[in-house]
């Protein structure tokens, strides 16, 4: 089971929708994935327990995690290529 | 006819964990969705506010009593509690009216595209409650469903072209190209922030200040994580209450447990919700193919700029002593202290990063809303309960968003005292400004 932390501003609106696109995506590529929450400001002190984070926002700090922007996803530009990336860290 | 009313009158009654799978069933139907998906959503979205009355009768209990008890040992009377954005927003969903005002959001937005009048596309649904909120409230207090519809189109009307104004901001400060950010509680800040900044510019020595946090990150870093602030702020609490000490540590916990569990909760709302966002969206994409347009997106994707979390972690704790020491404030600051980087955002853009800009502008807006919210509260709490969101029996509630927001406020109290004479000022001024700023904007690039 793979863990991925996606991040947003409150945690709650885009991170939303961004978790169940990347849900859906896992399911059909086969892949057991658990997704976790979280505000932007508390990536820091949560990454260190997930495979990977997938990021809304520009995320400025430093982790030891892999992190990709997971802002294509949202305006439907380019998100098939995020999708493809965010699916080859977790294969 | 008889049946139709019972069936009508057993729906009210049961309350809008019930309503509301109703609503939004209706709502994805509307948007064709097949019934299956559009019945699941709306269930979602009915378990969220089930959740929401969960979480609230918690903070309500605990805090509620703590922050009287609070009033009666030290005299300050900071009885309003704030229950955050996101009860409010489950507050407006739940609204009688809400299916007519999410038309009219979206009809303003593809007329406006249609009639080349704004470059933002704007179907991000859930956020539609900053903009519905106001005509939900002025619906409460007027009863009057045109100055409800009204208020919302001109909601809808400032929040379009506010975001059409801030794009350049989020492009070239945020590095976000080919978006905008629709969000009302981010945007609502430019109208404080715009002309104090430009006020600054023209003050000698004032608009020279500036230094920067390295270590704001670390020091202050716990107040940038919800369930730190709610165990800080519980304990105070429970301490200024003069409670026992088991007591203190009770509702410290129980304050951090508000804190993580209201966004889950809320998070329910956006799930439910994203399918009828997602066909919204495919019907506009087709629609204006070809079209060269801001995709509008939650101000969530700029509140991780690093300049905005150090001026936030500096504004909170600032923000809860304003409360204490601001006089007439009865606003005690909670659940959205979590999200203080959505009002700060804005001006931390348009301040430029300028740190000494963004704190001093935003602990004045952090102001504005605290009287805002004092001032708005008995209406909110009102139409809270008459919704079944349980806070009829202790005390007062508000946010930091709805009309506790500087731009939602003024539109509220204009539509609510004389609408014949604000309602045109309000306008007279937006109007104004749009010719100015659109004005201002066509001359630039000719002196660039």
């Amino acid at each position: 089971m793979k863990k991925v932390l996606v991040a947003c501003g409150n945690g709650v609106a885009t991170s939303t929708v961004v978790g169940r696109k990347i849900q859906e995506a896992c399911e059909e590529a086969g892949i057991a994935v658990n997704i976790s929450q979280c505000k932007l400001m508390e990536v820091e002190s949560k990454a260190d327990n997930f495979d990977l984070v997938v990021s809304t926002g520009k995320f400025e700090g430093n982790i030891k995690v892999p992190i990709v922007n997971g802002i294509s996803i949202l305006t439907g530009i380019g998100s098939d290529d995020t999708i493809q990336k965010i699916i080859n860290y977790l294969k | 006819m008889n049946v139709f009313f019972s069936i009508f009158d057993a729906i009210q009654k049961a309350g809008p964990t019930v309503i509301l799978p109703i609503i939004i069933t209706i709502f994805g139907l509307v948007f064709r969705l097949n019934l299956a998906k559009a019945f699941r959503s709306g269930l979602i979205v009915g378990i969220g506010f089930a959740g929401i009355n969960l979480v609230i009768n918690l903070l309500k209990g605990s805090l509620g009593d703590a922050s009287q008890a609070m009033v009666k040992n030290w005299g300050i009377s900071l009885d309003i509690i704030d229950v955050g954005w996101g009860a409010i927003a489950a507050v407006t969903w739940a609204s009688p009216i809400i299916p007519i005002l999410i038309f009219v959001i979206f009809a303003v937005n593809i007329i406006l595209l249609i009639i080349n009048k704004t470059n933002t596309l704007d179907v991000d649904i859930w956020n539609y409650h900053h903009m519905a909120i106001v005509g939900v409230m002025v619906y409460f207090v007027t009863h009057n469903l045109i100055l409800a519809v009204l208020s919302t189109i001109i909601m809808a009307l400032v929040a379009l072209k506010f975001s059409d104004w801030t794009a350049p901001y989020v492009e070239k400060f945020f590095g976000l190209p080919g978006v905008s950010l629709p969000t009302m509680s981010a945007l609502s800040s430019i109208v404080i922030a715009a002309p104090l900044n430009a006020l600054i510019d023209r003050i000698p020595g004032l608009n020279k200040i500036d230094f920067s946090l390295k270590d704001a990150k670390k020091t202050l870093g716990f107040f940038g994580e919800p369930m730190m602030i709610g165990l800080i702020l519980g304990g105070v609490i429970g301490f200024l209450a003069e409670y026992s000490i088991s007591d203190i540590m009770r509702i410290a916990v129980e304050m951090a447990a508000v804190l993580v569990l209201i966004p889950k909760m809320t998070a329910l709302f956006v799930e439910g919700l994203m399918p009828i966002s997602e066909a919204a969206k495919k019907f506009a994409q087709e629609k204006f193919k070809g079209k060269k347009l801001f995709i509008g997106l939650d101000a969530a994707v700029i509140v991780g700029h690093s300049a905005v979390i150090t001026t936030a972690l500096i504004v909170i704790p600032l923000t809860i002593l304003l409360a204490a020491v601001l006089p007439g404030n009865r606003v005690l600051p909670f659940a959205d202290l979590a999200v203080v980087t959505f009002r700060v955002a804005m001006i931390v853009a348009i301040a430029r990063g300028n740190l000494f800009r963004s704190i001093l502008i935003g602990l004045i807006q952090m102001s504005a809303i605290l009287y805002a919210g004092t001032l708005t509260s008995p209406v909110l709490t009102k139409l809270a309960g008459s919704v079944g969101l349980d806070v009829a029996n202790s005390g007062l509630i508000t946010s930091f968003a709805a009309t506790s927001l500087t731009v939602s406020f003024l539109v509220f109290e204009a539509f609510i005292h004389k609408p014949y004479l604000w309602v045109p000022a309000l306008l007279i001024v937006f109007f104004g400004t749009w010719v100015y700023v659109e004005k201002k904007k066509k001359v630039k690039p000719a002196i660039e």
